[in-house]
């Protein structure tokens, strides 16, 4: 520099006063640590909660920087029904979402929701190349439908056996209008229609077709469900007017309305029971549900609960029905024989009276029973009578699996961790299996066989070995495996990842401010109940993508720089491609910014191992 | 509450250098990189004797990319208003010049010097970053050391025993233009006080908390934290005074109790439950008196 120069000692040839020449870059301080931060991404814990087994986080963070439709493909890439999910799933990601120990869970179905709705119409990317093999699929279920939409797109022809008129299982014939509307169902199924998969509807295995036709497929996927319902095993059960539940939603759903007069009584205190007692309603009667224990006991999900109360279903707790009577008609006894002494005795064995009440016993709780419930029991004398015109009964229901090999009959299926039963090639997944009965499990298990059959196939192929490495497939140790993985194209870039759940304590809350969950729109109550259009109206596109916002995105570093911020070394820097380089020259190790990194994407390590 | 990103508030040019000499975790040197950053390029360092003086770096090294001139313990204000001087003589009206000096050069030895310029209403900005004790020379007590805390010259049977000096009044009653508390705990609260202390003419003061792991005896990671949890514990609220009569409260302190701040520093590794209750009980009084401050302003 022309001035240092200028201030030179001429005598000594240095400054007459010490001004310095270089930067304190010449002491590689980075020698002194003992520990060095490490970027490390992890899993988020809705990603390993959710049973279908999706990026959540990812797509979260997409939302976040505006790349919506990239965060919609993403959805799509692990499951084939987002529209479908975001209203009917009970969203168990929730429950383990990190934010709940903040203020509240973010709503991840109503994000979900959002971009279901946005999916719909726009297609599925379809498999980059065809295989030769073929699979058939049996049922049409959410298990069914996953499993078919992921083989199409690796590339297999698919077809799917169906014993009704139309595709869907519980989606179509169960659930109601009113909380999944069905064209939207329709289109969902439609994306996967055209990925190639072939339907063959009112086809039923074992009847129509049997299992041995299976020669014609290469690997085979059975995903009937549950339908048989179970019966209340109570005098009068067989009456008029005592509906079984699935059948009054199927009939609902096929489009007609029974008439089930003033007073109806619902038995059961699962989901069918509400989705019955709100169709009651909407039917236009009174609707009281009974259920032999109280309501914190009730296997059905608390919004349903609560929704059914709003729209005005009274509970009877503690109930249990011990007989159905029928109507006596003693006043009408003596005109009949009267007109019997005329014309002769009418064949009174065929008569069928109706129902009009139900006996009930009161019930108290004692002992918790093997399911940790406390074991209802039967209050002496405590008899009273509920008159009504219609029961429904909902009760849970069976499989019915006289179609499949005789070794898996009696139960629920057993099943590896890639889907397969005891038989070669045979897979099976959704409520035949023992998991929880939920369309989540029912996608996230046909994903997982959609994997164990492209495995198998590929092995039978010789292009695979027989090792899978299932730790490396799930989402986090405990959740359901990735098809991302599984295909190994993940298109968000990781550092490091490493399998491992980002708990709560690993995160750094101050980083974040507090905001209010958006709750879903809900239709007032006094309208819904009285209509079959939807109930639940979601959120709104900008309070979704807002809401998407309020996800801490755990685990994942999304280049928010608070790492680089608060290092006390400048010893972090962003590169071109969004990522961050430590200079370890520098990097004295103080763990700073592992420690004020909001998500827990920095981790601490040994230094030199 | 949507909360702009910090990536998005901070200014990317550094003016520290890598390899400087702070510890691991030093809330100094963070103190530093993020003030110049807010301040920019135009800035002179005026810095007495102090861990900053180890951190610039030993000769021929300096750890800044500005001009910083070392100078006597006692002067850092006398000698940041003759730079301001020599500047404006040669008509250069724009450069800031900062004194950077730590507590003890501030409260204690810093303070005749500092009370002159601030009289004086000198056009410059003193910055003091408080880790509470004389740290440099190997942990000896200031008058910023807190009440209850350890350090070479108040051993734990003896513990600092008078309430830490009230710096910030000092100054307001100076009738300054511009006083302020901040830490890079709260970047966003910091860059802006540094801006307007920058854009404001006369005498401004900003008193930075700046932990230090090993004067407080604290894992190096927990720089931010403690000063957060200061901050959130009333310990040290973030406020700023204008002209010596504004008071006003920047950064809402929730009032989380002391226990937890002091637990973490083995500083305070003696104190029984009833030292503690009196600090909270100092602490709350204060908290009270700055109150009725900012109210009656
Ligand atoms: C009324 C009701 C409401 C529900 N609500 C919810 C909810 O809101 N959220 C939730 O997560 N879960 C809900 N569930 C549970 C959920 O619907 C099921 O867990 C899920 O549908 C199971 O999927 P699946 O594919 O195994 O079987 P299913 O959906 O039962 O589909 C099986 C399909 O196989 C067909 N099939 C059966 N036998 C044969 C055969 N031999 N040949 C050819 N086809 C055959 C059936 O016709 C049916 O279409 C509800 C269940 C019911 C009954
Ligand atoms: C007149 C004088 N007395 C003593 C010293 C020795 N000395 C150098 S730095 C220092 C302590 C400074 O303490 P503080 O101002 O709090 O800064 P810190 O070191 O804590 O950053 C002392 C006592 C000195 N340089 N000059
Ligand atoms: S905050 Fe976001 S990433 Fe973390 S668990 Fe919740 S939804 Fe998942
Ligand atoms: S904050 Fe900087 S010096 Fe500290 S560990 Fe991280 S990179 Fe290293
Ligand atoms: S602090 Fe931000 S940028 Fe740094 S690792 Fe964590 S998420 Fe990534
Ligand atoms: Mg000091």
């Amino acid at each position: 520099m022309a001035e240092s120069k200028a201030i030179l000692d001429i005598a000594h040839g240095v400054p007459p006063v010490s001004v310095s020449q270089t930067s304190t870059r010449v002491n590689k301080t980075g020698s002194w640590k003992y520990i060095r931060p490490l970027y490390r991404d992890r899993v988020a814990p809705c990603n390993q909660g959710c049973p279908v087994g999706i990026d959540i986080e990812g797509y979260m963070n997409l939302l976040r920087e505006g790349r919506v439709d990239e965060a919609r493909d993403l959805v799509l890439r692990e499951n084939p029904m987002p529209a479908t999910t975001g209203r009917v799933c009970y969203h168990p990601c929730e429950s383990s979402c990190n934010r709940a120990s903040f203020d509240q869970p973010v709503a991840i179905h109503s994000v979900e929701r959002m971009l279901g709705d946005m999916a719909l119409g726009k297609p599925a990317a379809p498999a980059l190349e065809k295989r030769a093999e073929s699979v058939g699929v049996i049922g049409s279920g959410p298990a069914g439908l996953a499993c078919a939409y992921h083989l199409a797109r690796l590339g297999y022809s698919v077809t799917v056996y169906e014993a009704e008129s139309e595709p869907g299982g519980v989606l179509r014939w169960g659930i109601p209008e009113y909380r999944l509307p069905k064209a939207i169902l329709a289109s969902e199924i439609g994306r996967i229609r055209d990925l190639g998969v072939t339907f063959r509807t009112n086809t039923h295995v074992g009847r129509d077709v049997t299992l041995a036709e299976r020669g014609m497929h290469d690997a085979v996927f059975a995903a009937t469900g549950v339908h048989q319902s179970r019966e209340l095993g109570i005098p009068g059960e067989s009456l008029t007017g005592v509906w079984r539940g699935l059948d009054l939603l199927r009939a609902v759903n096929a489009g007609e309305r029974p008439q089930l007069g003033k007073r109806v009584v619902v038995i059961g205190g699962g989901n069918t029971a509400m989705d019955c007692a709100r169709t009651a309603l909407r039917l236009g009667a009174e609707v009281t549900v009974l259920y032999r224990r109280s309501r914190n006991e009730m296997p059905a999900n608390h919004e349903e609960v609560e929704a059914a109360l709003h729209e005005g279903a009274r509970f009877s707790f503690l109930t249990m029905p011990v007989e159905v009577t029928g109507d006596p008609r003693e006043a009408d006894i003596d005109p009949l024989r009267a007109i019997e002494d005329t014309f002769g005795q009418f064949d009174r064995s065929s008569e069928d009276p109706r129902v009009s009440a139900v006996l009930c016993a009161r019930m108290e709780l004692g002992e918790p029973d093997a399911s940790g419930r406390r074991a209802p029991r039967r209050v002496e004398h405590s008899e009273f009578r509920i008159a009504c015109d219609t029961i429904v009964t909902a009760l849970g229901e069976e499989a019915d699996t006289d179609y499949l090999p005789a070794e898996l009959h009696g139960g629920a299926i057993r099943v590896t961790a890639l889907g397969e039963t005891s038989r070669t090639a045979l897979f099976a997944g959704g409520d035949l299996l023992e998991e929880p009965h939920t369309v989540a499990f029912a996608l996230g298990s046909g994903k997982r066989a959609a994997i164990g059959i492209d495995h198998y196939l590929r092995m039978k192929a010789g292009e695979a070995g027989a090792d899978v490495e299932l730790g490396e497939l799930k989402l986090g140790p405990d959740g359901n495996l990735s098809m991302t993985r599984w295909r190994a194209d993940d298109p968000v870039a990781r550092v490091n990842p490493v399998n491992e759940v980002v708990r709560v304590t690993d995160l750094n809350l101050s980083q974040f401010g507090h905001a209010r969950r958006a709750e879903d729109v809900l239709r007032p109550a006094w309208e819904t109940r009285h209509d079959f259009l939807e109930a639940n109206l979601g959120l709104p596109r900008e309070d979704a993508m807002a809401e998407a916002r309020r996800c801490f995105n755990c685990a994942v570093c999304n280049g928010c720089e608070v790492c680089l911020i608060f290092c006390p070394d400048v010893s972090i820097s962003r590169r071109d491609d969004g990522k961050f380089d430590i200079a370890y020259d520098y990097c004295k190790g103080c763990g700073l910014c592992a420690a004020e990194c909001p998500r827990g994407a920095i981790t601490m390590t040994r230094e030199g191992l | 509450m949507t909360q702009i990103p910090l990536k998005e508030i901070m200014p990317h040019e550094e003016f520290l250098e890598s390899g400087h000499l702070a510890c691991p975790g030093c809330g100094a040197s963070l103190s530093m990189r993020m003030v110049l950053k807010a301040l920019g390029e135009k800035t002179v360092v005026a810095l007495p004797a102090c861990c900053w003086s180890i951190i610039a770096g030993p000769y021929p090294q300096s750890s800044l990319k500005l001009p910083l001139y070392h100078s006597a313990f006692e002067t850092g204000a006398s000698v940041a208003s003759g730079i301001k001087a020599a500047l404006l003589a040669r008509g250069d009206t724009e450069t800031t010049v900062v004194a950077w000096a730590g507590d003890g050069g501030t409260f204690d030895i810093g303070l005749q010097a500092l009370s002159g310029a601030a009289e004086r209403n000198e056009d410059i900005l003193y910055v003091c970053y408080d880790n509470e004790a004389y740290m440099n020379t190997g942990i000896q007590r200031s008058s910023a050391t807190p009440l209850g805390a350890w350090t070479t010259t108040t051993p734990g049977a003896h513990p600092e025993a008078r309430p830490k000096k009230d710096i910030l009044a000092i100054l307001a009653a100076h009738r300054i233009p511009y006083a302020a508390s901040a830490t890079p705990a709260y970047p966003e609260d910091l860059l802006a006080k540094v801006r307007k202390a920058k854009a404001t003419k006369g005498t401004r003061f900003l008193h930075l908390l700046a932990p230090c792991p090993p004067g407080w005896k604290t894992a190096d990671d927990e720089t931010i934290e403690l000063a957060r949890m200061a901050v959130r514990a009333r310990i040290f609220p973030l406020l700023e005074i204008e002209n010596g009569e504004t008071w006003r409260i920047t950064v809402d302190s929730p009032g989380d109790p002391i226990g937890p701040y002091l637990a973490k520093q083995g500083r305070f590794r003696h104190l029984k439950n009833e030292d503690i209750g009196a600090i909270q009980a100092q602490v709350d009084s204060r908290w009270k008196a700055l109150q009725r401050r900012v109210a009656g302003s």
